[in-house]
């Protein structure tokens, strides 16, 4: 028998932080991965974001002779596509002024493949002191008396110690540990992606800055598009409810607009990867743990909910599940009931704040950018109708401006119920039910402005009336 | 553009079995067929199966097991080492 204090299933960004932060408290841990090493088996979009800047020291060091497919950016592109497939506008933003966190006003997001970054985090880990062990694939749960103490490999081999589920959306210790058989369908989605290699120079020609695109669409679920130095991924997904074709299906339609082949053709680009995997994507993460186990990451249930980045909150959740195990292991109490301290540590975090408004915004997301058919195929066109618009010279200006309002109109039998179900309680649990109330209340918001106030009472009510 | 997803992957052979349906549980509700993006699940006559070589296609995705409400499908990943190898995810 191998006795350690910490025993890691799964060496992506949670395993590998988590064993960090152990080895770093002194706990003797060992970290198993089923990959030859780490990131070997990982897919991802890799869009690291400021954030993680934010809370681990160590993400300063990160530099592109470890990690060559680096890429950053301070840009983003936002295409358009409307019923017929066609790019009907692209808006590109840049960080805007309400950004208060300074790194974050001159860059959004940093790329960089799993197979460069999963074994560049692994070796902080093993630095630290924790063991890793990879071409291992953990089979099951060591249990005594019915309680899980430990882990067991393919060949049998037994590690006792506090198990920490890091293996990821398909969880062997979520299953083997009771917490969960499988997701709910509308509890994970798959996820598929293309990658493209093409020259780092024609990237830095074409896109510049941009980093990121996204792909808005009324014909298939919002789809993604990131750079790399010398390449980029196109990838879409959707929860499992949503799919009536295969999913390659849907893919292939973003590959084939006229615009992305355009693209494709400029950047002298070729496909060289197909990838596909489950990513957790829900409301609110439930079961996170049991007597003796702890899950984190994907295993948890843990992208942020309205966008599913992972990467971040993978390695939040390890720090704060091996805080968990720390006081639990030192009051000799790793008890379910112990170890609900993990639930009120990272409720504290900025993932714990994500989750707060976590329904509303996964609800919002699942009904708009992942309805095309039912909700993109309205506002597409609406939202370039208001971007848009105004660039017409066949008429003259108020009559564009009364074309517009009346076309906008239209839109207002589908807009108006989306406002009332999705826009409004999501503002509610952001702003809370007074400011709402506020907001809702033309009087009440008048009386909290005086200047505006001041100003409406000039331009509309004091105002001399027009000459007949 | 017509791009042949199915030949985009890198794989280190020796997996063993490491998906089974048992026939027994399965409703034919067709939702693996759907889902599996290598095309991997068949149906012949009223029999759902997978097909032989899956070993050498299989992305270790997880999405039929995932998707399988009746528990028909039975999924573990191939032994360590073994399997997909993603280069550039
Ligand atoms: C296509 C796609 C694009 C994404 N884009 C982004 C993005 O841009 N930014 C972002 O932040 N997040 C993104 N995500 C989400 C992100 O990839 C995940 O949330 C993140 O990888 C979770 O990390 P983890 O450590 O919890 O799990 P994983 O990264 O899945 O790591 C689990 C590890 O455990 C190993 N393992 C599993 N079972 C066993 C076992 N039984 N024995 C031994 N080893 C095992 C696996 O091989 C794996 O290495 C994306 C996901 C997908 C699928
Ligand atoms: S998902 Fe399960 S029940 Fe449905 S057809 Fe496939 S094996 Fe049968
Ligand atoms: S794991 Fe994924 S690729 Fe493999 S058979 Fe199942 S759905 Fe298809």
């Amino acid at each position: 028998m191998n006795e350690y204090d910490i025993v890691i299933v799964g060496a992506g960004p949670g395993g590998s932080t988590a064993a960090k932060e152990a080895a770093e408290k002194g706990l003797k841990t060992i970290f198993f991965e089923r990959g030859r090493k780490p990131g070997n088996k990982n897919s991802s979009g890799t869009g690291l974001g400021p954030r993680l800047w934010r809370e681990f020291d160590f993400m300063k060091e990160i530099n592109s002779d470890d990690c060559p497919s680096i890429r950053e950016g301070r840009a983003a592109r936002n295409y358009m596509i409307d019923n017929d497939g066609k790019v009907t506008g692209y808006i590109m933003t840049t960080p805007t002024a309400s950004v208060e966190y300074e790194p974050a006003k001159s860059w959004i997001t940093l790329n960089c493949y799993r197979s460069d970054f999963d074994p560049w985090l692994a070796k902080y880990a093993t630095d630290a002191g924790a063991e890793l062990k990879t071409s291992t694939l953990i089979t099951g749960l060591l249990k005594e008396d019915g309680k899980v103490v430990g882990v067991i490999d393919e060949k049998g081999e037994k590690y006792r110690g506090l198990v920490i589920g890091a293996d990821g959306a398909v969880s062997m210790v979520a299953q083997q540990s009771g917490l969960r058989k499988r997701w709910g369908q509308k509890q994970v989605t798959l996820t598929l992606q293309y990658d493209f290699e093409c020259s780092a120079s024609k990237i830095d020609d074409v896109m510049g800055d941009e980093a990121l695109a996204v792909w808005w669409s009324a014909t298939f679920p919002a789809a993604y598009q990131v750079f790399f130095n010398s390449s980029f991924h196109i990838g879409l997904g959707n929860w499992m409810t949503w799919w009536d074709k295969n999913p390659v299906h849907y893919l292939n339609k973003v590959i084939n607009l006229d615009y992305m082949q355009r693209l494709i053709r400029v950047l002298e680009a070729k496909p060289r990867e197909f990838q596909a995997h489950l990513l957790p994507w829900m409301g609110t993460p439930e079961n996170t743990h049991t007597d003796n186990v702890i899950l984190i990451g994907d295993a948890g249930g843990f992208p942020c909910p309205l966008e599913a980045e992972g990467i971040y909150p993978a390695m939040v959740t390890a720090r704060a599940a091996i805080d968990a195990a720390a006081e639990a292991i030192s009051a000799g109490d790793t008890s379910k009931d112990f170890l609900s301290i993990y639930d009120m540590k990272w409720k504290a975090t900025s993932v714990g704040e994500d989750f707060k408004s976590g329904p509303e915004l996964q609800s919002i997301w699942m009904a708009l950018p992942f309805s095309p058919r039912k909700s993109m195929s309205w506002f597409v066109p609406m939202f370039m109708e208001i971007l848009g618009g105004i660039i017409d010279w066949s008429e003259p200006h108020p009559v564009r401006i009364r074309q517009i309002a009346r076309s906008l109109k239209k839109y207002l039998p589908q807009a108006v119920p989306f406002i009332m179900q999705e826009v409004l309680p999501l503002l509610t649990s952001v702003l809370g039910e007074e400011k709402m109330e506020m907001l809702t209340d033309p009087a009440k918001l008048m009386a909290e402005m005086p200047e505006i106030q001041e100003a409406m009472m000039q331009a509309f009510m004091d105002a001399p009336k027009e000459e007949d | 553009m017509k791009i042949d997803h199915r030949k985009l992957q890198s794989r280190i052979p020796g997996t063993g079995d490491f998906i089974k349906i048992d026939n027994s549980r399965c409703t034919q509700c067709d939702r693996c067929l759907v889902i599996c993006v290598m095309n991997l699940w068949k149906k012949r006559g009223d029999t759902v199966y997978i097909v032989d070589d899956y070993t050498s296609h299989c992305l270790e995705c997880g999405a039929c097991a995932q998707v399988c409400e009746s528990d028909a499908i039975e999924f573990r990943f191939p032994a360590g080492g073994t399997g997909i190898v993603i280069e550039q995810g």
